[in-house]
C-alpha cells in the first residue's frame, strides 16, 4: 500500500468509507465530516498529508474531534466553525500556531471532521491517530500510553459557548468534558493533546489516514466489481469473517453521553441455525454466541458490514431485518499491553470477559 | 453607615459568620469552616484590607468569587482551601491581568468567607459589597448579571487540581448550567471567579456595605446574647425588619431535586401569632411566606427562620418538625427590586408565576 500523500475531493468518498469502516459501528457516520471537508478543501485546496517522521521535534501538533453521542450528531448537526474556534482557542491558550492538525480517531465521523479543519486552516495532516479505530472515551489513545496529557483541552458548541480544561488525568479530562458535552447538548468539538513533534513520534499510531483511504478504495472497487469486499478485506487486511446473518432485535438506550446497548443477529447460509449477540457502547466491543462465549472483544475490532454491498453499517443506524456480516480485524499491538487493556479492554467496559486475541478465539 | 470596615480582623470572624448566615435566608451553606481558615490566615500575620465601594478605582479590576456545589455536600467534604486561588489565577491567566480587588458573590452564608480566605491567600483587599446582599441557589441570580456584565471568562477549580476556564458563555444562564454540569464530576463542591469586572462597574452594580453589614449585624446579635437581650429582637432592630410570625414546624417536606432542596413547611403560630397558620416554600433558601394562606413576604425580600429562644438561624437542611421558631422578614436592597431584578429573582423565577412580588412592609408602614 502506498502512502497517502496529500486529500483532494476525489479521496474523501474512500476516506469516508475506511472511517466508516474502522468506526466498528461508532465514531458517528463520517458522512456529515465527509461534506464539510469537502466544502474546505472546495474552499481552501487540497490537505497535505505528512508522515509524523518528518515533523520538526518542536512543532505544534494539535488534534481536534468531535465529542458527543453519534445518535445526536445525525440530528443536532454542526454549525461548521466550532472545530476551528475549539483549535483557535487552544492556539490562544498554548501562545502559539498549530503546525499540523491530528486525527485523534482513524474511525467514524472523526476520521474527517479534521480533514475538515486542516483545510480550513491551511495546515498539513499527520498520517496517523490515537486509536487505530474508534472508541468511545478521550483517554483511549496511545498518547495516554505514552503519558501524554490531555490538557490543556477546549471545547466549542454551536451556540457559541467555549472552555478549557485543566485536569489531573486524562480519565478526568473524559468526565469533565463528557458531562459538559451533554450539557451542550450532547455533541460538541474538541481540540486536545496538544503535543510536540518530538512526543508525537513516540505516542502515536502510524499510516492510518493511508489505512482508512485504501480500506475505502478497496469497499468501493469491489463495489463496482459486484463483490462482497469482506474476502478481499479478510486477505488484505488479515480480517477473519466471523459471522453472517439478520438483525433480529436492537436494544439501545443513550444514556450518560452514549448510545449503547445489544443487537442479536440469526445466522444466514452457512450460520443458520446459530445466532451471536453484539454489545455496543457507541463502538461494537463484545461479540459472543448466544451461550456466552467471546467470538472476538475489544479492542480488536468488530465492524458490521452489509451483507450484500459491503458499506459499514453503525450502531446508530443498525436495525431490524437488516442482513450483515460481522468482520474481525486484529488491533494495533499497543492495546494488546497490560496498560492498553486497562485503559480499552473489554473488563473497562463492564464485560465478563478477559482479552483473548480475535485470531485466538 | 458608622463604623465602617476597614480591614477584617479576628475580632470581627464570629460577628461575621452569624451575620452571614441570618443573611443567608436558609441557604448559602455554612460559613464556620470558612471562619476557621480566614482565621489561620489572619494568625499568620496575612491581612485582608476592606474598601468601602465609593473608594474603588474606576479602573481597577474585580473579581466575584466564591464556592459553587451542594451546600450538604460542603459539611462533610471540607475544602482543600485554595480552590477560588486557583480559579482566580486561571481568570488572570485568561485575561492577562492580574486582578486589584476580590468581592463576594453573595453575602448569605459560606461564600462571605470565601474571598477573604482567597484576599489573604494572594494579598489583595476585599470590596465592602456583593453581588446578591443575601443568598440565592443560582449564579444568574446576581446583580452582576443583571446589570450587564459579560459572563465570560469565569473559571473553577477543585480540590484535586482540576480547573475549568470558561472562555465564552451565551449568558450566565449557560455559565450556571455548564458550571453545574462540571461540579457534579468535581464531587459538588468547587470554587468559582466569575468574569473580571472593572470598578466603575462593581460601584453601580454591587449591594453596597454588605461586609460592614454582616459583621454589624452578628454583632448585634452576640450583644444581644451577652447582655440577655431578645436577640430576635436585635435582628429586626438592626435590620429594619419585621417579625412575621412565632410558630412551631408542624410539617415539613424537603427533599433533592437538580442538586437543591426544594419543599415546604408548614407552621402553626403561637404567642402573638397562636391561631394563625403559616407555610414557607424553600429551594436552598427561603422563598415565600404566607399566612393563613395568603402570601406576605417572597423572593427577593428576605425571610429568615431564627430560632425562637437563641436567635440563631436555622438553614434549610436543618429544618426539623418540631422546632420552635421566629419567621422574619427582613427587606432586600433596592438593587434587587427594579424590574430587570425581579425577572431573575423575583418569586416567577422560582416557578411561581402567581406570586408578585410587592415590597414587604416594615414595622413603621412600607
Amino acid at each position: 500500500m502506498k502512502p497517502l500523500k496529500q486529500i483532494t475531493l476525489d479521496d474523501m468518498g474512500h476516506i469516508a468509507l475506511g472511517g466508516a469502516f474502522l468506526g466498528t459501528g461508532g465514531g458517528g457516520d463520517p458522512y456529515i465530516g465527509k461534506i464539510m471537508a469537502e466544502q474546505a478543501i472546495r474552499a481552501s485546496g487540497p490537505v497535505q498529508v505528512i508522515d509524523v517522521d518528518d515533523l520538526d521535534d518542536d512543532a505544534l501538533i494539535v488534534p481536534v474531534a468531535m465529542m458527543g453521542a453519534p445518535t445526536v450528531m445525525l440530528e443536532k448537526l454542526p454549525r461548521g466553525d466550532e472545530a476551528i474556534s475549539a483549535l483557535r482557542a487552544l492556539e490562544a491558550v498554548l501562545g502559539r500556531k498549530a503546525d499540523a492538525i491530528f486525527t485523534i480517531e482513524a474511525g467514524g465521523l472523526n476520521s474527517t471532521i479534521p480533514i475538515a479543519v486542516a483545510a480550513t486552516a491551511g495546515l498539513p495532516i499527520v498520517d496517523g491517530d490515537g486509536m487505530g479505530r474508534a472508541f468511545p472515551e478521550l483517554q483511549m489513545v496511545s498518547m495516554t500510553l505514552a503519558g501524554v496529557s490531555a490538557c490543556p483541552m477546549t471545547m466549542a458548541d454551536e451556540k457559541g459557548n467555549a472552555i478549557t480544561l485543566n485536569t489531573v488525568d486524562n480519565l478526568s479530562t473524559e468526565k469533565f468534558a463528557r458531562s459538559i458535552t451533554v450539557e451542550m447538548g450532547g455533541a460538541g468539538l474538541i481540540a486536545l493533546y496538544p503535543m510536540s513533534g518530538a512526543e508525537a513520534k513516540k505516542a502515536t499510531l502510524r499510516g492510518s489516514m493511508s489505512l482508512i483511504h485504501d480500506i475505502g478504495k478497496i469497499v468501493q472497487e469491489e463495489q463496482v466489481a459486484n463483490r462482497n469486499c469482506a474476502d478481499r478485506l479478510a486477505r488484505e487486511l488479515n480480517g477473519i469473517r466471523l459471522f453472517e446473518g439478520r438483525v433480529m432485535d436492537v436494544d439501545r438506550r443513550t444514556t450518560g453521553g452514549f448510545a449503547r446497548g445489544t443487537a442479536h443477529i440469526e445466522g444466514l447460509d452457512a450460520f443458520a441455525g446459530r445466532s451471536i449477540r453484539l454489545h455496543f457502547q457507541n463502538e461494537f466491543l463484545v461479540a459472543e454466541t448466544e451461550d456466552g462465549k467471546a467470538i472476538a472483544t475489544t479492542p480488536d475490532l468488530i465492524c458490521l458490514l452489509d451483507l450484500e454491498t459491503g458499506v459499514p453499517i453503525t450502531t446508530e443506524t443498525m436495525g431490524y431485518g437488516f442482513r450483515v456480516i460481522v468482520f474481525g480485524l486484529p488491533c494495533d499491538p499497543a492495546w494488546r499491553t497490560d496498560h492498553g487493556l486497562q485503559l480499552v479492554g473489554p473488563r473497562y467496559f463492564g464485560y465478563e470477559h478477559d482479552y483473548v486475541p480475535i485470531e485466538d478465539l | 453607615m458608622a463604623d465602617t470596615m476597614r480591614e477584617v480582623t479576628l475580632e470581627d470572624l464570629d460577628a461575621l459568620e452569624i451575620g452571614a448566615a441570618i443573611l443567608g435566608t436558609g441557604g448559602g451553606g455554612n460559613p464556620y469552616i470558612g471562619k476557621l481558615r480566614v482565621r489561620e490566615e489572619l494568625r499568620k500575620g496575612r491581612k485582608i484590607p476592606v474598601i468601602p465601594l465609593n473608594e474603588l478605582p474606576d479602573d481597577a479590576l474585580v473579581v466575584s468569587l466564591g464556592g459553587i456545589g451542594a451546600p450538604v455536600v460542603g459539611v462533610e467534604k471540607i475544602e482543600q482551601g485554595e480552590e477560588c486561588l486557583r480559579a482566580l489565577r486561571a481568570v488572570e491567566q485568561e485575561v492577562g491581568r492580574k486582578v486589584d480587588a476580590l468581592i463576594s458573590a453573595e453575602i448569605g452564608g459560606a461564600n462571605s468567607m470565601e474571598p477573604m480566605l482567597t484576599a489573604a491567600q494572594a494579598g489583595l483587599p476585599v470590596v465592602d459589597g456583593d453581588g446578591m446582599g443575601r443568598a440565592f441557589p443560582e449564579m444568574q441570580m446576581i446583580t452582576w448579571s443583571i446589570y450587564g456584565q459579560r459572563s465570560a471568562p469565569a473559571a473553577m477549580a477543585d480540590e484535586k487540581g482540576n480547573v475549568i476556564v470558561f472562555r465564552s458563555t451565551l449568558d450566565d444562564k449557560w455559565l450556571e448550567d455548564l458550571a453545574r454540569a462540571s461540579v457534579v464530576v468535581m464531587g459538588a463542591a468547587a470554587g468559582l471567579a466569575q468574569a473580571p469586572m472593572r470598578g466603575e462597574f462593581v460601584k453601580r452594580a454591587a449591594i453596597p456595605n454588605t461586609v460592614t453589614q454582616a459583621r454589624n449585624l452578628g454583632r448585634a446579635v452576640l450583644d444581644a446574647n451577652r447582655e440577655h437581650r431578645d436577640p430576635v429582637q436585635a435582628v429586626i432592630d438592626h435590620e429594619g425588619g419585621r417579625l412575621l410570625m412565632t410558630a412551631k414546624i408542624s410539617d415539613l417536606e424537603r427533599h433533592l431535586k437538580g442538586g437543591f432542596a426544594v419543599g415546604h413547611l408548614s407552621l402553626e403560630g403561637f404567642g402573638d401569632s397562636l391561631g394563625d397558620t403559616g407555610k414557607i416554600n424553600l429551594q436552598n433558601e427561603f422563598l415565600i411566606f404566607a399566612r393563613n394562606g395568603t402570601v406576605e413576604v417572597c423572593v427577593p425580600d428576605l425571610i429568615v427562620v431564627l430560632d425562637a429562644d437563641t436567635g440563631h438561624p436555622i438553614t434549610t437542611e436543618m429544618l426539623r418538625y418540631g422546632q420552635r421558631i421566629a419567621v422574619l422578614g427582613l427587606p432586600c436592597h433596592a438593587l434587587l427590586r427594579s424590574p430587570e431584578a425581579l425577572a431573575v429573582v423575583g418569586p416567577a423565577a422560582f416557578g411561581y408565576p402567581d406570586v408578585t412580588f410587592v415590597p414587604m412592609q416594615t414595622k413603621g408602614g412600607a
